[in-house]
């Protein structure tokens, strides 16, 4: 018994030493020098939705602009602070994303989150980081969540469209000009497709109206089962609500097993780069022509639109500073550098000496006209009103380029 | 005996004092390391001692994770309080593969627990209402208890260390004596074994359930260090890890156990450190190099270490 008092004693001393030091210490603004501001995202730049890598390419080439274009105060970056923006792969997998998000935070040390992509992915980890208090802003992901639990979740907020809007949009143009349509959705089987399939159904006056509804996982190699199936329904319409890998193949095989519906498909897979990569694969145009869909953005591959000074800016800043052999007309990257614009804005209103506190109450009075966005659409912010950009007009495809089918449409 | 003691003890101190050198996150690290250390224990009395190889353990993993998942998201339920239950109920998820999976063994047997993971994965998704599908659980940060105030980091850290401590003292007393024995020889021979009086069923299926329950204890951990359980938190390469890292350990031995978790946790993210295109391709180099200068894992380096030590006379 004697012979344990002294380790005893020991180790209790160790255990008091080791546990008062392990208070830990909270840094005064993390992310912000007087030089730097290093923020940072999750993104797919492997796996399943990897075409959408775009996206933080295009922002890092329009933080790379800021950084070496002199502002209006004559400084170059924001207030004489060049921005880093670090951009990990995770693969478009929700514990990957968690894993990596942490990182960010507890290890980078980066002031905020800008613009991490994947409904279920920003989901995973919007409550630890309104836990420890980081802006997680501009998400790349329509979920209409995002906005509107912007009241639960404060340090939370979207940037693009809804889901919702884009779903009930859709159905309310098959209201007022197809009433009588047979619709078939195929939908991914996750919160994304689930947000896009309930506000469509829920705006459809013909409760009716969907006559199958099929649903496929992220991580399924092929949609064929699913499409086979709804083609066998007899329907008219076809609404896709898939992210881009799995819209591409089911525009496909409904082309190869004879089916030729009208088209919707969600703007997230109908870009001119998937629209045409679509096309090729089925080997004709009629595969693709037709297909309805919803932007809010302008069209670097549309050619009527090249003398747009927003346009012009984007193909330049792309040209400097976007990667190598960079395929400019894929709208994704318009779509970054849009976003990375409106942080840039709430950046320079957070004042200058940002706080993450100052951070977000700017990025909740927001009000900015971004040239990268169509005519008539803007960001606008209040604290009653967390969705930022709001209207959006339908557009239709064919052979290449895209145009309009109805004007502006108020989402929110 | 003395210098396994003694190096228990220190052991143990390093393990009390570290956070308050490392950053929040490595205390985060470190305590993923003790979950992978939990999770070891569990299995290497699976495969280390009665030699039922296992390429599913994940799944049990998974099983803990999501009781806790759901009692502390769904039913509000404290998370310290799940932690045991979900042991159990991992426990009880073991025993019942355990009783049929007597029939199968060797290669058929690892195949039949290489589904699990899968089949679990499927079942997730299926019954979304109650395991919240693909989008899967969101859980809350653990926040320090029992009076303590610290950072949630090193909170669990302690939570993960304290409670792997508690359960390598009882797979200690577990394997030693009669029990060990006896699970030790269903590994050489069940012929022997069961003509020298040992309940071979018995045991194989005790075996199944005792590691599920550790493997239940870990996942608990998991998905309240990780905040967040779906079915792509538990991938069947999970289950592939935890076998590396028991035979990095070094099979049937506990003492090897802390560098197995260690290496599972650490190399994969020092590879990619090495290389960002091919983490893996280096994460497999490494892993070759190690087995190949130490066929017996941690666990047999530590032995020659020592055995050196004692000859010359230390």
């Amino acid at each position: 018994m004697k012979k344990l008092v002294l380790p005893v004693v020991i180790v209790v001393a160790v255990m008091a030493f080791g546990l008062s030091g392990a208070l830990a210490t909270p840094q005064s603004t993390p992310g912000v020098t007087a030089t730097t501001v290093d923020i940072g995202g999750t993104f797919p730049f492997s796996g399943p939705a990897s075409l959408y890598a775009s996206i933080p390419k295009g922002m890092s080439a329009y933080f790379s602009y800021i950084n070496a274009r002199k502002g209006t105060d004559g400084k170059r970056g924001v207030y004489g602070r060049q921005i880093h923006f670090t951009a990990l792969d995770d693969g478009y997998v929700p514990a990957n994303a968690v894993q990596l998000t942490r990182q960010l935070v507890e290890q980078n040390h980066v002031f905020a989150l800008v613009g991490g992509l994947g409904t279920d992915n920003q989901t995973a980890v919007r409550d630890y980081l309104n836990q420890m208090k980081v802006p997680q802003l501009f998400v790349s992901t329509g979920a209409t969540t995002f906005d509107a639990d912007h009241g639960k979740y404060p340090w939370t907020i979207g940037w693009q469209p809804t889901y919702h809007a884009e779903g009930a949009a859709y159905a309310n143009y098959l209201n007022n000009h197809d009433k009588g349509a047979k619709v078939a959705v195929l939908y991914q089987n996750d919160g994304y497709g689930h947000d896009y399939l309930d506000s469509f159904q829920a705006a459809l006056k013909n409760k009716n109206q969907v006559v199958d509804a099929e649903a496929y996982e992220v991580t399924a190699p092929s949609v064929q089962s699913q499409v086979v199936k709804l083609a066998g329904t007899g329907a008219d319409t076809f609404v896709i609500f898939a992210t881009p890998t799995a819209t591409i193949q089911a525009l496909v095989i409904a082309y190869k097993i004879g089916w030729h519906p009208k088209l919707y498909v969600n703007s997230v897979s109908a870009t001119d780069t998937f629209l045409t990569l679509a096309t090729n694969a089925a080997g004709s145009a009629a595969a693709v022509n037709g297909a309805i869909t919803d932007q809010y953005l302008k069209d670097p591959g549309d050619p009527t639109q090249r003398k747009d000074p927003g346009i012009k800016l984007y193909f330049r800043i792309m040209n400097k500073y976007g990667p190598a052999g960079a395929r400019l007309t894929d709208i994704l990257y318009l779509y970054g550098m849009a976003k990375a614009r409106t942080f840039v804005t709430a950046l320079y209103a957070a004042g200058k000496n940002p706080t993450r506190a100052s951070l977000m109450n700017a990025v909740n009075h927001l009000n900015e006209q971004n040239p990268f966005l169509l005519k008539g659409v803007s960001i606008h912010t209040s604290p009653e009103d967390p969705y930022p950009i709001c209207n959006d007009e339908l557009v239709q495809w064919n052979n290449g380029a895209f145009s309009a089918k109805t004007g502006l449409i108020k989402g929110c | 005996m003395r210098t396994r003691a003694g190096i228990l003890a220190v052991a143990a101190i390093v393990l009390i004092v570290l956070p308050r050198f490392l950053s929040d996150y490595h205390s985060y690290q470190f305590s993923l390391v003790g979950i992978y250390f939990i999770a070891l224990l569990g299995l290497n009395i699976l495969t280390g001692y009665s030699g039922q190889i296992s390429l599913g353990h994940g799944a049990f993993m998974a099983v803990g994770a999501y009781t806790t998942a759901i009692l502390t998201v769904n039913h509000g339920w404290r998370d310290l309080w799940t932690i045991p239950l979900a042991g159990l109920v991992a426990g009880a998820a073991g025993l019942l593969f355990g009783l049929p999976a007597l029939r199968l063994a060797g290669v058929y047997l690892a195949l039949a627990t290489f589904a699990l993971p899968i089949a679990l994965a499927s079942l997730e998704k299926h019954f979304r209402a109650f395991t919240g599908g693909g989008t899967g659980l969101i859980l809350h940060l653990p926040h320090s208890e029992l009076g303590f105030h610290t950072s949630p980091s090193r909170w669990l850290y302690y939570l993960t260390w304290c409670i792997a401590a508690v359960l390598f003292a009882c797979a200690w007393l577990f394997v030693r004596g009669r029990t060990g024995r006896a699970l030790r020889s269903l590994h050489f021979s069940e012929v022997a074994a069961a003509s020298s009086g040992v309940n071979v069923a018995a045991f194989k299926t005790l075996a199944f359930g005792v590691s599920a329950f550790y493997a239940g204890i870990a996942g608990s951990l998991l998905a309240l260090a990780v905040a967040f359980v779906n079915p792509d938190t538990f991938p069947l390469s999970l289950s592939i890890l935890l076998l590396t890292g028991l035979v990095v350990a070094g099979l049937g031995s506990l003492t090897g156990i802390f560098f197995g978790a260690f290496f599972i946790e650490f190399v994969p993210i020092w590879s990619q450190n090495v290389s960002q295109n091919a983490p893996s391709v280096v994460y497999g180099l490494i892993l070759i190099a190690l087995l190949l200068v130490f066929p017996t894992g941690a666990a047999g380096l530590l032995a020659k270490l020592f055995g050196l030590l004692r000859r010359t006379g230390l």
